[in-house]
């Protein structure tokens, strides 16, 4: 009886958490098609693709989507090429000063972001990276980095060093050890820093409207106006733009990954 | 020389990321610190913003609303992301299940703030729901409000968006758990209750802290939620901060950087209690008290 009762309990929890994980996504779908939704219909009354091509319409939004992407991608090369030397060391060697230096690596995300985007506007503005979306991908590794260094450090934990031992000791040169064995073993880990990392670039708004001076239009600046509007299937469209963009990029990263491996 | 190299490289290895940090954090908050103490026409030394801002109560109503709505959603958060997490990890191990958990993390936290809006505003969909069972008959009669001055909104976006990132944290911990220890605790007839508290809690505790330290800092620095979700009054510190830093001359610039000189100062001291309360907990553990 007792069993009975956890199995129920466990379903009805799992049920809960699939409801709560997968509704948002299915009624941004099919607000974005709504054609008429008004309170208090439970569902839409009509459909159509008016939401989607008012989006699609947005003089800017061509041009956001583009430099969206452009910053994120660039977002995501710096992380990597600071975060897997990082998560490495901190993954295989003890040194002196490790805890020191776990905590000076943790601090752009318990410092607030606001605070060091606004000290650091003057300088920005100074060394002619304000307005440009240089400054504005440099910014973006304030709330990622961190993020990065503890996902590849775990990852390269997880894996330790003896594959990488028994492949030098083949004979195989360090880029062919990182080619042939690290990066397929720590892909898990690299897709991981790939998909956050960009989800967090892409939801920057304060960050990138303070350094990008309102010059760099991302979808994030574009994307208040709908909010704060009354026009519920355009900005539904407009949330599911973010989750596609991020989709496609994991899609891209996939692909390449296979790609790569079957050339092995 | 080999052992020079040796013993060099972490450090080499970890040059870049380091630097990255001490330019971005320490020039940042050394920039907007000096800010917040001169004068903004002068120059000259002043902690007269500071003074004003603490006998301001339109700062001290923000301050709590802030630590409040970061307090509740971070405790909330942890509490749900280990609940479930112990009760179905094995579950996670499958892919799907895996997926399932980072979808939320995929939606970026200004799409979720939408999301509340259209589920619980007062003419979201709980209110179409409401009607429909008839127990109001008005859009206005609605009592789930959650555009208020509890940030419920905010809270719940937080909540939604944060348990996956807990039990994410929280997975490896359970899966390199020795399970010999839950078995000498029921062999010796200890609980449910006995297992987590003996076992599992110990492990869990850094992470613990480390979660909940991040979510912290991460709610009561929030700007994109609050932006869509807060009500013009009291506004979360950030959002303080930066209208007044684009209030149209800059004589309320230094009070902005001065606001967000608290909140790092309030945050760092709570992240600094908190690893050290846990740094003492696990000596102790290790000498065995």
């Amino acid at each position: 009886m007792k069993s009975f009762i956890r199995r129920t309990m466990k379903i009805t929890v799992l049920t809960l958490i699939v409801v709560g994980l997968l509704a948002p996504f299915l009624i941004l779908g099919m607000s974005s098609f709504a054609h008429e939704w008004r309170w208090p219909q439970l569902l839409p009354a009509s459909f159509s693709l008016r939401a989607w091509t008012v989006v699609f319409q947005d003089s800017q939004l061509w041009e956001a989507l583009f430099v969206t992407a452009v910053i994120g991608m660039l977002v995501i090369v710096l992380n990597f090429l600071l975060g897997l030397p990082a998560g490495r060391a901190l993954a295989y060697e003890e040194f002196k000063g490790k805890s020191l230096i776990e905590t000076l690596l943790l601090l752009p995300i318990l410092v607030p972001s606001l605070a060091i985007g606004m000290g650091l506007l003057f300088t920005a503005i100074r060394l002619g990276m304000a307005d440009h979306w240089i400054g504005v991908v440099l910014i973006h590794l304030v709330p990622t980095l961190p993020y990065t260094i503890r996902i590849l450090r775990a990852g390269y934990e997880n894996i330790g060093w003896k594959y990488e031992e028994a492949a030098r000791n083949l004979g195989a040169s360090p880029f062919t050890v990182f080619k042939t064995v690290t990066f397929p073993l720590l892909f898990p880990s690299i897709r991981a820093v790939a998909a956050l990392s960009f989800v967090i670039s892409i939801s920057q708004y304060v960050l990138t409207a303070l350094i990008g001076g309102g010059q760099v239009i991302t979808l994030a600046m574009i994307y208040y106006p709908y909010v704060s509007g009354a026009d519920r299937p355009v900005t539904a469209a407009f949330s599911l733009l973010f989750i596609v963009l991020t989709i496609a990029l994991l899609l891209m990263f996939e692909s390449l990954f296979l790609r790569s491996r079957k050339k092995v | 020389m080999k052992l020079f190299k040796q013993r060099i490289k972490p450090y080499l290895l970890l040059l870049p990321s380091v630097t990255a940090a001490i330019v971005f954090v320490g020039w940042g908050t050394a920039a907007a610190l000096l800010e917040s103490l001169q004068d903004w026409e002068t120059g000259e030394w002043t902690v007269v913003y500071y003074h004003e801002l603490f006998t301001n109560p339109v700062f001290w109503d923000s301050l709590f609303l802030s630590f409040s709505t970061a307090l509740l959603s971070t405790a909330v958060s942890v509490v749900l992301g280990l609940v479930v997490t112990r009760y179905l990890y094995h579950y996670f191990r499958k892919n799907r299940w895996k997926l399932l958990v980072w979808l939320p993390m995929l939606v970026p936290h200004l799409v979720a703030a939408y999301l509340v809006l259209l589920f619980f505003s007062d003419s979201g969909l709980l209110s179409s729901l409401l009607y429909r069972f008839g127990w109001i008959q008005e859009m206005s009669e609605y009592p789930f409000s959650v555009q208020n001055r509890q940030g419920t909104g905010i809270i719940l976006t937080y909540i939604w968006k944060e348990v996956p990132f807990v039990i994410l944290m929280l997975l490896p911990v359970y899966y390199q758990l020795n399970s010999n220890y839950e078995a000498v605790i029921r062999t010796l007839g200890g609980g449910s209750w006995e297992v987590f508290k003996t076992a599992e809690f110990p492990a869990l505790a850094p992470v613990l802290t480390e979660t909940g330290i991040i979510l912290f800092s991460f709610t009561i620095a929030a700007f994109e939620v609050p932006y869509i979700l807060g009500v013009t009054y009291p506004k979360m510190l950030p959002l303080l901060s930066y209208q007044w830093y684009f209030e149209n001359d800059w004589s309320s610039r230094p009070a902005a950087m001065a606001v967000m000189m608290v909140t790092t100062f309030l945050t760092l001291l709570l992240a600094f209690l908190a690893f050290g309360l846990s740094q003492r907990r696990r000596n102790q553990m290790s000498r065995g008290k």
